[in-house]
């Protein structure tokens, strides 16, 4: 038997494509053949196979696993090939939150909606990475659905930080960090306007970086920027761009608080990589963010953008309060630890 | 260091707040930085979710809107090809997608007119709600008479000093050794002050300010808080005695349950109740006194009192009637049927104007 993983697209220091790859890592690991596929295999990303070998290779035997977070035509084809089929889904943003910025999204994820309940007969077996997403799942008609968080691959993170991020940005009073793509669901916007809050209220040197790329949703990060202008505050926020593993660990390093207002995550990554890289996290709770935080950030469950200033101050400012959250964030970690994650994975896929 | 200590969020989230007033306060926090923050998303539409604040609004633009498409690609040497095909192919599906258009267009239509109020999208569903609100307040106002000056209608119609003292003082007894008897509708105090004098702890609650500022005059406790709000604040419990003078007859029976099914948590086991309401089993008082007080919701047969209570868990409830009607029919003519017949309608017409219920509280 051998494992076949497949994504449309496989990009680097994408949260998605890194559990393909960790998965891929631990299934080897357990002394099976596995291989990731893809159409297109983003520069960066090695030892990826296009997936027209899919056809030719997949016996009945193997276990084909299609990862899902957009529509795909070459899916209706995948679930052709006689194999033990498993989806992970990793959910699609709601086509709403794209609607009048940038209708390709809004249509194409109405499309991948469709057919993420199209293809559920295809699946023995449904697998959402958060208990949002396996929700999900259910009511997109997949009968036999179960959680398994996303595999993290902390190794990456072995490099030592980079020091230019750390020189820039480390001992500033107030650096506030947000992890994601640059998207309207992620809510970069309302970031912009908490700092204006912070910068008047709070302190007027904070500093907002937003790290994350912004390629996917131009108008939208365009949109930001003219923001930021008419807000005053040029200068202010610092688009990081996609970055690098070393650059993001300086990044988690430097910063004084992460701070979510996102209104939609499947499962939320950078959530996780904050609390191991020790810093303490304030999330308004939406989606997914609420059960990857559980008690270990400060949580808000009501959108006010000045509250959510003056919490990322107090964890900032409040040493016990801080070694608090980041005690509790570090345990919170070992709740996605990538041998019980594995293992669970290993028991839902019956290998 | 920490590793135990969960982090309070309540706590935490409460300074964050009081961060907030105090900076409102001094005027760090004022208008400008709200519109700041409420500054749109320049260059385009709202994003969805912002939207969905104000959903009417945004539907009836949306209605509105017209899809755009430019064909045209602006690629070099292969652009007029692209606009060439893509011209192509809108015209050959162009049927199809009309089609799609109809029906959405259909769609948006009978949206709109589920909405639509007297020719508009919806209008200001707040300021209706607000009006049905002010209508049934103003209906229950009017349905008690509020506007009536309760000053003037107490000296007209209230009850006198002395005769309440007098009713009242028949209860006294079954509170001896009490130290915490709850008076609800504590009124003038009259009854507290009793308490007093016979060494029994006890306090009022009564929602006129008035009232409970008479109280406190007279060195009593009584605190201005309606009965149920009260019953369901104090510790479980905590009352060992129950008195409830004329309170039953101004509000609903739903009320009334509920009140003793606060009562049920509030009072110690075996706590004394009593309440005291008009009998509308004597017809001059069911058929005529008792609307002489337009603040009467309706009158409550004794029967129907002791089965409230013993529903909700009382114990040993009994009917005590008091208050002889002053004028009856003279029963004093040879015995016989006439006789028999004038003691019936003098029962009937002519008997005890109030009536009190008593139980002790469920073990």
């Amino acid at each position: 038997m051998r494992v076949h993983q497949f994504h449309p697209t496989l990009a680097p220091g994408d949260a998605m494509s890194n559990h393909v790859f960790a998965l891929r890592k631990k299934i080897r690991h357990w002394g099976y053949d596995s291989f990731a596929y893809a159409v297109e295999a983003k520069p960066g990303v090695a030892d990826v196979r296009s997936y027209r070998r899919l056809f030719r290779e997949v016996k009945p035997d193997d276990l084909l696993i299609v990862h899902f977070s957009m529509g795909s035509e070459v899916v209706d084809q995948l679930i052709k090939i006689p194999a033990r089929r498993v989806l992970v889904y990793h959910n699609i943003t709601p086509p709403e939150f794209f609607s009048g910025i940038n209708p390709h999204a809004a249509a194409f994820d109405r499309l991948g909606l469709r057919q993420l309940a199209r293809i559920a007969p295809a699946f023995e077996l449904g697998i959402g990475v958060s208990e949002f997403n396996r929700r999900a799942l259910a009511q997109a008609g997949y009968e036999e659905t179960t959680r398994v968080p996303i595999l993290l691959d902390w190794e990456h993170f072995a490099v030592p930080p980079n020091d230019a991020v750390l020189a820039r940005w480390k001992g500033l009073r107030s650096v506030l960090l947000f992890v994601g793509r640059i998207s309207p669901n992620k809510r970069q916007d309302d970031l912009v306007r908490m700092l204006a809050y912070y910068r008047r209220c709070i302190d007027p040197e904070a500093q907002l970086v937003l790290v994350g790329a912004f390629r996917d949703q131009p108008q939208f990060h365009a949109r930001v920027v003219a923001l930021i202008e008419r807000l005053g505050l040029g200068g202010a926020v610092h688009f990081a761009g996609g970055v690098e593993d070393a650059s993001l660990l300086a990044y988690y390093r430097a910063a004084t608080a992460f701070v979510s207002l996102s209104e939609h995550e499947g499962f939320g990554v950078p959530l996780l990589e904050a609390m191991r890289f020790r810093l303490p996290v304030v999330a308004y709770n939406a989606a997914a963010i609420g059960e990857t935080v559980g008690a270990a950030g400060v949580l808000l469950q009501e959108r006010d953008l000045a509250e959510t200033a003056e919490a990322a101050a107090m964890v900032g400012e409040r040493t016990e309060l801080r070694e608090a959250l980041v005690a509790a964030g570090e345990k919170r970690v070992l709740d996605f630890d990538p041998d019980k994650v594995a293992e669970r994975t290993r028991q839902v896929l019956g290998i | 260091m920490g590793e135990q200590k969960p982090v309070d969020l309540d706590a935490l989230m409460a300074e964050v707040r009081e961060r907030i007033r105090i900076k409102r306060e001094k005027g760090i926090y004022g208008p400008d930085v709200e519109a700041l923050m409420r500054v749109p998303l320049p260059g385009g539409r709202r994003i969805f979710s912002e939207d969905l604040q104000d959903p009417l609004a945004s539907l009836a633009e949306a209605l509105d809107e017209e899809v755009e498409y430019d064909p045209r690609s602006r690629k070099p040497v292969v652009g007029p090809v692209i606009t060439y095909a893509r011209r192509i192919v809108i015209s050959l599906v162009r049927w199809w997608m009309g089609a799609i258009l109809e029906r959405q267009e259909r769609i948006n239509r009978l949206l709109a007119a589920a909405y639509d109020y007297e020719g508009q999208m919806a209008p200001r569903f707040g300021s209706r709600l607000e009006r049905l609100e002010r209508d049934w307040k103003e209906w229950r106002e009017h349905e008690v008479a509020a506007n009536l000056h309760s000053v003037y209608f107490q000296a007209r119609f209230g009850g006198d000093e002395p005769v309440i003292r007098r009713q009242s003082e028949a209860f006294v007894d079954l509170y001896k050794g009490r130290n915490r008897v709850l008076d609800l509708g504590s009124g003038r105090g009259i009854f507290l002050q009793l308490l007093k004098e016979h060494g029994i702890g006890g306090y009022g609650v009564d929602l006129d300010p008035r009232m409970v500022a008479q109280c406190r005059e007279k060195g009593l406790e009584a605190h201005e808080v309606d009965a149920l709000t009260h019953l369901r604040q104090v510790a479980a419990g905590s009352v060992d005695g129950l008195y409830a003078r004329h309170l039953a007859e101004h509000i609903l029976p739903g009320e009334l349950v509920e009140i003793l099914r606060a009562c049920r948590r509030a009072l110690a086991p075996g706590a004394p109740t009593v309440f005291i309401t008009p009998n509308p089993k004597t017809l001059t008082v069911g058929a005529h006194t008792f609307w002489t007080d337009p603040q009467h919701l309706r009158p409550i047969p004794p029967d129907l009192f002791k089965f409230y209570l013993e529903v909700e868990g009382f114990t040993d409830v009994e009917l005590r009637t008091f208050e002889p009607s002053e004028r009856r029919l003279n029963e004093d003519v040879p015995a016989g049927p006439i006789r028999e017949n004038v003691k019936l309608l003098n029962e009937t017409l002519f008997g005890d104007r109030d009536y009190a219920v008593i139980g002790h509280a469920p073990k």
